[in-house]
């Protein structure tokens, strides 16, 4: 697969860059920017996936930390774009920006709404290809519903990731409004397919290897108190099952990239116990 | 020859033998012509060092002056017809002092059109405009470099030599190009081809400049030196100056008080003599006195004797025989009684020798140097010494003259002979109190002694294992620490190893023999559980790492407040070492206790619960209704944080270094909190219990790898 370099910037030694490439999962061309630390270009380094928008690679202020405890980041979009589907962009937390990390089994969508193997198969497979990274060390983080992505894809495939985190995630989708609205759109309406690609529900019937999960969460994020993102659910269901999670809920952030700049090195120190053990 | 000139003109310094008197003209070619015959044109004198002399003089007014005399020398010496035109040149050279115009310095402004024809008769004339009077440097650039020097030695403001600047006149002279060593002087390289240069050694001007340039700045320097080396020794007179005053102070006080002493001393003789006369006399008054009362007696006695017999006489003879019987009897008594009629005291007084030989000492002593006195020396200081060497500190009394010191020393054996006092008992290391991190350890012990010691030794050996032991004398000692004055000591250590310890007592007698040992680990950090601190609820085990709270029935009564021990709070603390730098831990808990674990100040609250107050950070579990509840408290707030694996063991860091107070669950490697905190004192571990259980503090745990990522 062509990789495309869209742009390349230095950044605290190390850098960053955009590509554009053709999906086989997802039927289009897809960007992702990869930030490679300055140990990149001695020897191979962990992997860490995050998930979330874009905006990530400017707003967030993980780039000193990455290069410091010497992580790849990547980050796929949130979504396929220009796909042509009717009804797309119709809504901002359906269709595109928004393809919750499912493959998709209704139509329109299944033929390009593949996130789900995109972001656990077909693109750690290229960055292994095309990149400086050790295929046996591999994490993943997201927000929202990125942290949503990072959760399931964590949980679904025990002992591949060796960390997971995430801010302000989408606990419980089936449960809330937004979970509802793309999970109907995107499988229909049989909702034990629903549970599949929910993290609370993954959590019950989590068989694997210890995973130690953080997650932060802004007191004040409206989303919170909306009741879409549903924490209390999955903190309850990791007590059950005693998988270990480490819940701050913080005094007066909110959903915004403010929050997720404060944190973002705990985060990233959090995984690079893991990644750099 | 330059040499006498030099003297010639009254150059009466002595200078050092490597200065050389470079040939130098002061006047232009022309001018010169009318100064010097020309026999003389070999004759250059070095008006040079003149010239430097006298700028180094005082003002302008003055230099001015000499200026003026010096003309007068040359105008003599060298036969000029007109020494008018020699001092219009010299005062030309002063007007740029004032930075008015900009002559040239010994450069005559008027033009000789004859000067062509003898220009080549003279050596390194400066001809063309460039050139300065310097004529023997030929090149402005030289000049400007001896200005250089000049201003160098003795500083003077560069604007005073602004006028060496070079005019722009034409000069059809051209410049000479080579240096002829012999002569030393710069000619024309044609001239080498005439006799007079014939046979001499030539070389390019630019080295001549170079190698004159060297000379000047290496007399430049020695000058400077000398500078400094007057200056040294102003000072240095300064200095005996004052102490010539100093010496007279002492040297008068020492005679006032000597003489002082000597008057007092004779004083106090006359006193003393004049008493002992006194009582003397008083001594012979009275035992003649006493003399003279029972002589008095004695008469008395024989006149009353005397009477009673006359009366008896004109008794009637029986009464007479009767009173006569017993009057016999009594004279016979009275007349046996020896009559003392010896004078007891003689009225002459002895001769008394006058004992002034202290004084004659006195007398004797007072031009001598008083003996200093001892000076003291101060204690050892601990960590003063090492295997083989020691350092030995000393006062003195500051009234005391001392030209030296005499440091003499010799060892001392445990069994030395001759000592009176027997060397003490070795001290006993109190092993459940040793406190230790990574990079030190705190060692107490009890003295072992009754009496006093002087101070105590630590002595320290590297352990190759972890289980040696028995380590005899002849192992390699690691550190020893002496002179320690109390019976506690940190030492410094390196981590990762393992060190045995012995302590001796020391006196005057020697030091003790070693103490039983006791070993120290640097993994980790060790501390036992303060019983002082406990609350009375509370029971420590023996090892000091057990806490447990037992079940009460009995209703809490109110405990008097306490500065020591815990009151409110079932807590106790530990006591850390007080050891900057990184602190590891772990605690051993029941997932079903309620507890409270993390640091405090020494002289926190004991009243309140820990966390209450800024005194204290720590981690509080609650188990109620089946649920987890942990809170991270500080100043009576904590962060909202779920943790959903309730940890069984927590370990605890401590980081002075970046204020950080971190907790984990050990067994997962899970991070849980981690409190940013200012440490300006040390820190105790606490811990309490909110109900019966008990928890168990683990000890010399190396940090692992995950916590070192906080």
């Amino acid at each position: 697969m062509a990789l495309k370099q869209i742009s390349s910037n230095k950044c605290f030694g190390g850098l960053q860059k955009v590509f554009e490439h053709d999906s086989v999962e997802l039927n289009c061309k897809m960007k992702f920017a990869v930030y490679l630390p300055p140990k990149a270009e001695t020897g191979k380094c962990p992997a860490l996936y995050w998930l979330s928008e874009q905006n990530f690679i400017s707003k967030s202020g993980y780039h000193q930390s990455a290069s410091e405890h010497g992580l790849v980041v990547i980050a796929p979009d949130t979504s396929p774009r220009g796909c042509n589907i009717k009804g797309e962009d119709e809504s901002w937390d359906f269709g595109t920006g928004a393809g919750f990390y499912v493959d998709a089994t209704e139509d329109p969508w299944k033929t390009n709404y593949r996130m789900y193997s995109y972001v656990t198969e077909e693109l750690p497979q290229l960055i292994n290809a095309n990149f400086p990274v050790d295929p046996q060390r591999m994490s993943i983080f997201g927000h929202s519903m990125g942290g949503h992505g990072a959760l399931i894809c964590a949980l679904k495939n025990p002992g591949k990731y060796k960390s997971v985190s995430a801010f302000a995630p989408i606990c419980n989708p089936v449960l809330c409004p937004w979970g509802k609205k793309a999970f109907s759109g995107y499988l229909g309406t049989d909702q034990s397919k629903w549970k599949a690609y929910d993290a609370t529900h993954l959590v019950k019937s989590y068989p694997g290897s210890q995973l130690d999960i953080l997650i932060d969460q802004g007191k004040d994020d409206q989303f919170l108190l909306d009741g879409q993102l549903l924490p209390d659910n999955f903190i309850a269901a990791c007590t059950e099952k005693k998988i270990p999670v480490v819940f701050r809920l913080q005094e007066g952030y909110d959903h915004s990239y403010y929050f997720i700049a404060t944190f973002i090195t705990d985060h990233i120190r959090h995984h690079a116990k893991y990644l750099n053990a | 020859m330059e040499e006498e000139s030099g003297e010639e003109l009254g150059l009466d310094r002595s200078t050092p033998k490597d200065f050389h008197f470079y040939h130098m003209d002061l006047y232009d070619s022309e001018d010169r012509l009318h100064l010097f015959p020309e026999e003389n044109t070999r004759m250059r004198k070095v008006v040079q060092a003149e010239m430097a002399n006298e700028s180094r003089g005082a003002g302008d007014g003055k230099a001015q002056r000499d200026l003026q005399e010096e003309v007068d020398e040359l105008v003599h010496l060298y036969g000029l017809e007109d020494d008018h035109e020699l001092g219009d040149e010299f005062v030309d050279e002063n007007i740029p002092r004032t930075g008015v115009s900009e002559y040239p310095p010994y450069m005559m402004k008027r033009r000789d059109p004859a000067r062509e024809q003898r220009d080549w008769r003279l050596s390194g004339e400066a001809a063309e405009a460039e050139d300065l009077g310097f004529g023997g440097w030929g090149s402005a650039g030289q000049c400007q470099d001896l200005r250089e020097a000049y201003r160098y030695t003795h500083g003077r403001a560069s604007e005073e030599y602004e006028c060496y600047v070079i005019p722009e006149e034409e000069d059809e002279e051209e410049a000479a190009d080579v240096f002829c060593v012999t002569c030393k002087t710069p000619i024309r390289a044609f001239q080498k081809v005439f006799d007079e240069h014939k046979e001499h050694e030539v070389i390019p001007l630019n080295e001549a400049l170079e190698s004159a340039k060297d000379e000047i700045h290496k007399n430049m320097y020695k000058l400077e030196k000398q500078i400094i080396e007057m200056e040294n020794f102003a000072n240095h007179l300064e200095e005996v100056f004052i102490t010539v005053e100093e010496n007279f102070g002492k040297q008068e006080q020492n005679f006032e008080s000597h003489y002082n002493e000597i008057l007092e001393t004779l004083a106090q003789k006359y006193e003393e003599k004049i008493q002992a006369l006194g009582e003397k006399k008083k001594e012979k008054l009275e035992a003649l006195y006493g003399q003279l009362v029972s002589c008095g007696e004695n008469l008395d006695t024989c006149k009353e004797l005397m009477e009673t017999i006359e009366e008896m006489c004109h008794e009637e003879k029986v009464d007479f025989i009767k009173d006569a019987v017993a009057m016999a009897d009594r004279l016979g008594k009275f007349l046996k009684t020896k009559t003392d009629v010896e004078i007891s005291a003689q009225p002459e007084f002895e001769d008394q020798t006058l004992d002034f030989s202290d004084v004659e000492q006195l007398m004797g002593s007072i031009n001598t140097i008083p003996a200093p006195s001892a000076p003291v020396i101060n204690p050892q200081v601990p960590n003063s010494a090492t295997g083989s060497s020691v350092r030995v500190c000393w006062s003195l009394y500051s009234d005391d003259t001392v030209e030296s010191y005499q440091l003499s020393y010799r060892p001392v054996q445990d069994s030395s002979p001759g000592t009176d006092q027997a060397a003490p008992s070795p001290p006993i290391i109190k092993t459940k109190e040793i406190r230790s991190c990574e990079e030190a350890v705190l060692i107490c012990w009890e003295s072992g002694n009754l009496n006093p010691v002087d101070s105590y030794t630590v002595e320290l050996t590297q352990a190759e294992s972890p289980e040696a032991s028995g380590v005899t004398d002849s192992a390699s000692l690691y550190r020893s620490v002496v002179g320690i004055p109390t019976c506690e000591s940190v030492v410094q250590l390196q981590p990762g190893r393992s060190y045995i310890i012995y302590v001796r007592a020391l006196n005057m007698g020697g030091p003790s023999v070693r103490s039983e040992p006791a070993t120290v680990h640097t993994i980790g950090s060790y501390f036992r559980l303060n019983k002082d601190t406990c609350h009375p609820w509370l029971t420590i085990s023996e090892d000091g790492l057990t806490a447990v709270r037992s079940e009460r029935r009995t209703p809490a009564r109110e405990l008097s407040p306490s500065d020591t021990h815990f009151t409110r709070c079932v807590a106790v603390m530990g006591n850390l070492i007080p050891v900057r730098g990184h602190h590891y831990w772990e605690v051993e808990v029941d997932e079903h206790l309620d507890y409270r674990v993390g640091v405090a100040f020494a002289d926190v609250r004991k009243q309140e619960d820990l966390g209450a107050n800024c005194l204290s950070w720590c981690m509080r579990h609650t188990f109620a209704s089946s649920r987890h509840k942990y809170e991270f408290l500080h100043n009576r707030t904590t962060p909202d944080i779920r943790i959903t694996v309730p940890p069984k063991k927590i370990g605890i860091l401590l980081d002075y270094e970046h204020s950080k107070l971190s907790f984990f669950n050990v067994d997962l490697s899970q991070h849980l909190y981690t409190f940013s905190c200012q440490l300006h004192e040390f820190v105790h571990p606490c811990f309490s219990l909110e109900k019966p259980g008990c928890l168990k503090v683990h000890n010399g745990i190396s940090m692992p790898k995950h916590v070192t990522f906080y």
